[in-house]
């Protein structure tokens, strides 16, 4: 593998300009007053200095909404999206790297998911380490996660003091760094600092969980009443599943407007009512109980039954945002004092 | 003054009684600033009770979130009343939905908790990152004093607080069984500032605003779940047969979801400000809802949540309203 390489950080727009010459590039931006991973354009400001990002960055690969193809009302006929652009996902910290890891299982699971890999497999990842973890992080409770994992990720750069330095992790990112120009060879000594960095980083982690006998023992608390207590302030919205990056659900549907039909796909979130309505009326999970229920089982249980990983990588982001305080660490903390 | 013993042992005593189910109030939340609502139905369970600055949450909205499952046969359905804590926002929830008879009196009995303000918890968490160790706060004249790892620090109300708080003109419990403590002296006045910020803008200048805030949106719905006044159990949003609203999420759907909203709020919009509290994306709806209220009390000399008594606005009809607005 090539040796890590560093970029003046003046330089960083120049840098960009030359990945987004060939390819669709995604970066963190700001969007009124938060960032989001949006395409970048000649106007764009991508900005680097951020803990993470409310929406997590699997739109670049899972946008929340897809069109699958498009017809005329009485036609025959469909029409299929143009074929998606190789792209570059820049800034994404390691745990949601490590996440679209995790959901590419999903979307491999019987026959390859052709719209997800379209993208996917065109997507190249330069993650950006983690070095001042949020409140509630803890990748590092996981076996391949922390705030520097290259799990998912085809390249990894620091942020060092006036320079990044880039660490290709797989060929396809050895490739991309090899197109680039501005790129400098890294010295001992600065290579030295950035791994310094990054044992720091994840001794800042304030959260943890041991998640040995969740996954075996999570099924057996089916009845417990654990559940009850702990979905009594859920308002049932789409927040924690919406900001995950590891959710995955979508919805299919039609959209007629005239005689211009869609089918599209959208994000969906289990914790809506509607998710497991029967068209009859009956619905296999009617209160938020289930609901709760079956969101910590499909991560930490199901998934890991049937992909053999925890689908959580620790970002925090359903504790951060939740307006009711539900707090995932806290649940799976009474599920292990019940087993 | 708030007097948390009081406040536990009138909860104790509410849970006690075999009339009532259970009684919603705040607890310290997991981590930080963050306070949960909690559900007591023992008394010892009411012991982790608390009122603070830090309690935002407006409970009002569990009276009608619960989703009641069918009740099997030979039993009877518990009608136990739901004892609430309730702020004076929250109370004005209350008495809209008894308006609506979207709740009935015997139902409910509310605790009134006197408030002096609670704060923007995103506010807070800027200013003090990194806190995991539960922190509490208490209200010090015009301070709220906040009580960190490494000491008390006092903040001035107009840093900490969201914009609904600085502009409340109901911080007493509008309805209550009880009163915890003394009531509070009002001090938000009605001059709708920040609503004629936005209408002395031209349309193409509002639009533009709009346009900003409603592309962000993740149509997660937590703004039409945590309201307590959206509690219809077949929204029409959600609505397939037919749909009003595509799923999509783009500038156009999510447009029609938030004027739908906005106008189904408008003459019922209580000013609780949750909508605004939970967006993840930080969309100013009240905004958009003060917008409507303000039309109300102009037009229709009509303020929703304050009479349990009136008629709902949608369901009155005066014959020497002027009607001038109508073509």
């Amino acid at each position: 593998m090539m040796e890590g390489m560093k970029l003046q950080k003046e330089k960083l727009n120049d840098f960009l300009d030359g990945l987004r010459k060939e390819k669709y590039l995604f970066a963190p931006q700001k969007e009124g007053e938060s960032l989001q991973f949006s395409p970048v354009s000649e106007e764009s400001q991508v900005e680097l200095d951020f803990q993470n990002t409310i929406i997590p960055p699997k739109n670049a690969v899972f946008p929340q909404t897809e069109t699958l193809f498009t017809y005329q009302i009485g036609k025959l006929d469909i029409e299929l999206p143009e074929e998606d652009r190789e792209r570059v996902v820049l800034g994404i910290r390691p745990c949601d790297a490590r996440a679209m890891e995790i959901i590419d299982r999903l979307f491999s699971w019987d026959e390859d998911d052709p719209y997800y890999f379209d993208k996917r497999n065109k997507a190249a990842l330069i993650g950006l380490a983690c070095l001042e973890p949020c409140i509630n992080c803890f990748c590092t409770s996981f076996e391949d996660g922390g705030p520097a994992s290259t799990a998912g990720l085809d390249v990894l750069m620091t942020a060092a003091e006036d320079i990044f330095i880039l660490q290709p992790v797989t060929e396809k990112g050895e490739q991309l760094l090899s197109e680039q120009d501005l790129l400098e060879t890294a010295s001992d000594d600065e290579m030295k600092t950035v791994e310094k960095s990054h044992a720091e980083a994840a001794e800042k982690l304030q959260r943890k969980i041991d998640t040995e006998g969740i996954p075996q023992g999570l099924p057996g608390l089916w009845e417990s009443p654990l559940w009850e207590k702990v979905s009594g302030s859920c308002l049932g919205c789409g927040i924690c599943t919406y900001l995950c990056p590891t959710c995955h659900c979508f919805d299919i549907q039609d959209e007629v407007e005239g005689f211009d039909g869609r089918r599209c796909r959208m994000w969906d979130s289990c914790m809506f009512g509607e998710y497991t309505l029967h068209a009859s009326g009956h619905n296999p999970r009617p209160t938020r109980r289930e609901r709760t229920r079956n969101r910590i089982n499909h991560k930490y249980a199901y998934f890991v039954d049937k992909f053999d990983v925890i689908a959580c990588v620790g970002c925090g982001r359903c504790i951060n945002y939740c307006p009711v305080n539900i707090d995932i660490l806290n649940i799976l903390a009474q599920v292990k004092e019940e087993l | 003054m708030v007097d948390l013993e009081k406040l536990r042992q009138t909860a104790k005593d509410i849970v006690s009684r075999d009339d009532v189910k259970h009684i919603i109030g705040w607890k310290q939340g997991t981590y930080g600033f963050r306070v949960e609502p909690h559900f007591a139905a023992e008394p010892d369970e009411a012991d982790a009770l608390t009122f603070s600055p830090l309690c935002t949450n407006n409970l009002a909205t569990y009276l009608t979130l619960a989703e009641k499952l069918p009740v099997p046969r030979g039993e009877e359905p518990d009608t136990r009343k739901v004892a609430l804590m309730v702020k004076g926002c929250d109370s004005r929830a209350v008495v809209q939905l008894l308006v609506e008879q979207g709740l009935t009196r015997e139902g409910v009995y509310v605790v009134g908790c006197p408030c002096s303000g609670v704060v923007d918890v995103k506010k807070v968490e800027k200013m003090f990152p990194d806190i995991l160790e539960p922190a509490q706060a208490y209200w010090k004249n015009d301070q709220i004093v906040f009580q960190l790892p490494d000491g008390e620090k006092e903040v001035s109300r107009e840093e900490v607080l969201p914009q609904k708080c600085l502009l409340c003109r109901y911080p007493n419990p509008v309805i209550y069984d009880e009163l915890l403590w003394d009531e509070v002296k009002a001090w938000g006045s009605e001059d709708y500032e920040d609503v004629k910020e936005l209408e002395a803008k031209s349309p193409e200048e509002r639009w533009d605003f709009w346009k900003d805030k409603f592309s962000s949106c993740l149509r997660c719905y937590s703004c039409r779940n945590v309201c307590p006044m959206c509690y219809c159990e077949d929204c029409v949003l959600d609505r397939l047969n037919p749909t009003w609203t595509f799923r999509s999420v783009n500038l156009s759907e999510n447009t029609s979801y938030h004027l739908a909203r906005a106008f189904h709020l408008a003459g019922r919009c209580i000013e609780c400000g949750e909508c605004e509290r939970v967006c993840p994306v930080d969309i100013p709806l009240m905004k958009l809802n003060r917008k409507l209220y303000k039309e109300v009390v102009e037009r229709f000399d009509y303020e929703p949540g304050i009479d349990p008594e009136a008629t709902p606005l949608q369901a009155s009809y005066r014959p020497d309203d002027e009607e001038d607005f109508i073509l």
